[in-house]
């Protein structure tokens, strides 16, 4: 898996946990008095679980949030960047397409003298073998 | 209901008959196409480029131009997008109905984070291409090498052999 991905993973991971981050905090903030003359809200169940837990929600979730945010950086910090961009990767393909067509010809080349020489030696071989099967001595 | 016939096969199969007998008898097959085509009733070209982020009606927050600095400007994306979250906390605090400018922005910046990462894919390809060119070079001088190899050894078996045969 390349590091574009994994980059653009992490652009994904960061939104979904900034949304699920502000949408739980939202869903269960505690209802806070206002204004002196509006009623008291009324205390709901057992308020000492449920302030142990909305405390240390947030800190966890922003906690996450942090922490994928410096992984993204590390991710950043990972990406290979090509000196002198765009042109001078353009240049140095066309190079290797040069020497890549090079050495594609010695191989043809290579590779016609091969078979040249397996005809000749086949050749060779079949006489031997009919000169063994009729005895008959070369010259 | 009934039904009608097959529709009869495209005219030219007949230039193919007499492919069996020589392969070049046949038309050669078409050139690949350049620029423009047209795809199931779809215009496709074979350039595509990546539409900018103003076509797509999106302001752009790093500078335009060919060559940018990719690193500098993700990091710095992804200060300004933290920067974001942390006032959009707040303004849900004080005032809650100002949110939408605030996920405006928060879009915006992801929007142009994801920009960004698309345009490095040309980049990405281009060290692909030039990394296999690479492979493709070193293994063909291999097999050079090794065919050069065999056919000396072929020599030198062949040597012996004629040698062998003459006593």
């Amino acid at each position: 898996m390349d590091i574009i991905s994994q980059l653009q993973e992490q652009v994904n991971t960061i939104a979904a946990i900034a949304f699920n981050t502000f949408g739980s905090l939202q869903r269960d903030a505690p209802p806070v008095q206002l204004s002196p003359n509006y009623p008291e809200p009324p205390a709901n169940g057992n308020p000492v679980e449920d302030a142990a837990n909305l405390a240390e929600q947030p800190k966890l979730l922003s906690a996450e949030l942090v922490k994928a945010a410096k992984q993204f950086d590390a991710l950043v910090a990972a990406l290979p960047l090509s000196e002198g961009g765009e042109e001078a990767q353009l240049k140095r393909i066309a190079e290797l397409q040069a020497e890549n067509d090079a050495v594609g010809q010695e191989l043809q080349k290579q590779l016609e003298a091969a078979e040249k020489e397996l005809r000749q030696v086949q050749e060779l071989f079949s006489q031997a073998a009919d000169n063994c099967l009729n005895l008959k001595k070369p010259d | 209901m009934a039904t009608a016939t097959y529709p009869p096969p495209p005219p030219y199969y007949k230039l193919y008959k007499e492919y069996s007998r020589d392969p070049n008898s046949a038309p050669a097959p078409p050139p690949p196409v350049q620029g423009a085509y047209v795809l199931y009733g779809a215009n496709y070209t074979t350039d595509d480029v990546l539409p900018g982020l103003e076509e797509q009606g999106v302001r752009q927050l790093y500078p335009k131009g060919p060559n940018i600095d990719f690193k500098k400007e993700l990091r710095s994306l992804n200060r300004e997008l933290q920067l974001h979250f942390l006032e959009l906390a707040d303004v849900l605090v004080e005032r809650p109905s100002q949110y939408a400018r605030r996920v405006e922005e928060i879009s915006l910046i992801f929007k142009n984070l994801h920009h960004l990462l698309n345009s490095l894919r040309p980049h990405q390809a281009r060290a692909t291409l030039i990394h296999i060119l690479e492979l493709q070079i070193q293994r063909r001088k291999q097999a050079v090498e090794d065919i050069k190899r065999r056919r000396e050894e072929a020599q030198r078996l062949l040597s012996e052999a004629l040698g062998t045969l003459e006593q």
